[in-house]
């Protein structure tokens, strides 16, 4: 198999990798938020409910994560449901990085002064307009390192869709590695994981910048 | 009257720190509050901006009641709809400023008129920067918090409290974060309003300033109005021990 030929099979999983990543923060980044918040309902039981989800999530590999949101619906409830494979990725990698998410953004939102919360009350902001005008602002601002971290983590994350044998680029590094018995796919799968997280580092600063016009 | 507060009572935890608290302001009064910390000055004002809700009694705004005590002997508010109107009422001007860090100077203080009040942009910003003229800021507009200094953020404050167009403005310790060069161009403005006649009521510990502007003064320890009266009199004769005690710390 000539370099080309890898480099073309393989960039099918590229797209599989990149269609993981983008779906699993359009999930995760918005979740996170909600679970962040219910986190801080004023009902026990839907606070026990959030913390108990955050650390079993954060108490267990991704990997059998994986594997029981697969596997899951059969063994357990007897569900046979066709094409279950792409979307069980998608279902545990949401639920994985959405609790992640939610505590950065747990920690955001704590990190804001009560001030902000009690000036805005006096101007007559409704709660809304107080967390959407003038808490959630603050919080992207001081939260985006840690989520830029997170992101990069996600990027090399998505070669565990392996272990359900979804042909993303590790897979497939993996089995052409096997069948040519080069090492070759692996360097190229390498050199993908690095240049997609030298964008993600790129983008992210410049993001971080354009935040940089107040302390 | 533009406020009226009758048998105020509130408790932290147990611990009673307003004790059956009255008293009035009537419109274009200016009044300063007094007194050692912890004597409940502060939560006093929480209470009349509704930071804090009270466990009893009235408080009556343009003679309206906000809250009033119910059959069981707790305080009970007006519905959200008239807590609002209430609200509208009453501005308030904190210690730490609290100016919102990523919002220009004009957008502190033209947001909730804007988005509280369904102002026009164009009213709002013409109004801001009158206010900004008045405080002595005016080039400041396009500025961040964090670029002006502590007495600049608290005449922004100042404009951002009044841009609601409150009937009654309340300041709760309003220098004590302020470096002591910065505190006269605060205690400034708030002179110039009291000159325009603005009701306000002060929490402070500058003798020399409400000796100047207030018409009256009360002192409070311990959760109670120990006295109250015309500044001269609180403040260069007073009657009551308590009061004596501590206004000799700041002869010192």
């Amino acid at each position: 198999m000539t370099f080309e030929t890898m480099l073309s099979t393989m960039a099918s999983g590229m797209l599989k990798t990149g269609l993981i990543f983008v779906l699993t923060l359009i999930g995760s980044l918005p979740l996170g938020m909600i679970v962040a918040l219910l986190h801080k309902s004023r009902f026990f039981i839907v606070r026990k409910f959030i913390s108990i989800y955050i650390s079993i999530i954060r108490g267990t590999p991704l990997m059998l994560q994986l594997l029981v949101w697969y596997f899951g619906p059969f063994y357990l409830f007897g569900w046979n449901i066709g094409n279950w494979r792409f979307p069980a990725i998608i279902v545990a990698f949401v639920v994985n990085y959405a609790a992640y998410f939610a505590e950065i953004y747990r920690g955001g939102i704590e990190s804001i002064p009560q001030g902000q919360y009690e000036a805005a009350q006096v101007l007559g902001y409704s709660k809304f307009q107080t967390f959407m005008r003038i808490i959630l602002p603050q919080v992207v601002k001081i939260i985006l390192p840690s989520v830029t971290n997170e992101v990069i983590t996600l990027v090399k994350d998505t070669s565990m869709a392996f272990t359900l044998a979804y042909a993303e680029v590790f897979s497939l590094a993996k089995q052409i590695s096997a069948s040519q018995s080069s090492f070759m796919p692996f360097l190229i799968a390498g050199v993908f994981y690095f240049v997609a997280n030298y964008v993600v580092e790129f983008i992210m600063k410049r993001i971080e910048k354009s935040m940089d016009y107040y302390k | 009257m533009i406020l009226e507060m009758n048998n105020i009572q509130k408790e932290f935890d147990g611990l009673e720190v307003l004790k059956d608290i009255s008293f009035g302001v009537d419109s274009g009064e200016v009044v300063s509050i007094i007194g050692p910390s912890g004597s409940g000055k502060s939560t006093l004002l929480r209470c009349a901006t509704f930071l804090e809700t009270i466990d009893g009694g009235e408080i009556i705004y343009m003679g309206d009641k906000a809250a009033r005590t119910g059959e069981d002997g707790k305080a009970v508010y007006a519905g959200p709809q008239e807590m609002k109107k209430f609200r509208s009422y009453c501005g308030l001007v904190f210690q730490q400023f609290n100016l919102f860090p990523h919002y220009s100077i004009l957008k502190n203080i033209t947001d909730a008129p804007i988005k509280v009040q369904g102002k026009s942009k164009d009213e709002a910003e013409a109004n801001a920067r009158e206010l900004l003229k008045k405080m002595g800021i005016e080039d400041k507009a396009d500025a961040y918090p964090f670029q002006l200094s502590g007495g600049q953020q608290q005449r922004v404050a100042i404009a951002r409290a009044l841009a609601m167009k409150p009937e009654i403005l309340f300041f709760d310790e309003p220098t004590s974060a302020l470096d002591p060069e910065l505190t006269g161009e605060v205690l400034k403005v708030i002179k110039q309003l009291a000159d325009e006649k603005m009701t306000m009521v002060v929490v402070t510990h500058e003798m020399p300033f409400a000796k100047a502007v207030s018409d009256r003064v009360i002192f409070m320890d311990g959760g109670v109005i120990v006295e109250q009266g015309a500044p001269k009199d609180v403040l260069g004769n007073p009657s009551e021990e308590r009061t004596q005690q501590f206004l000799r710390v700041f002869e010192r």
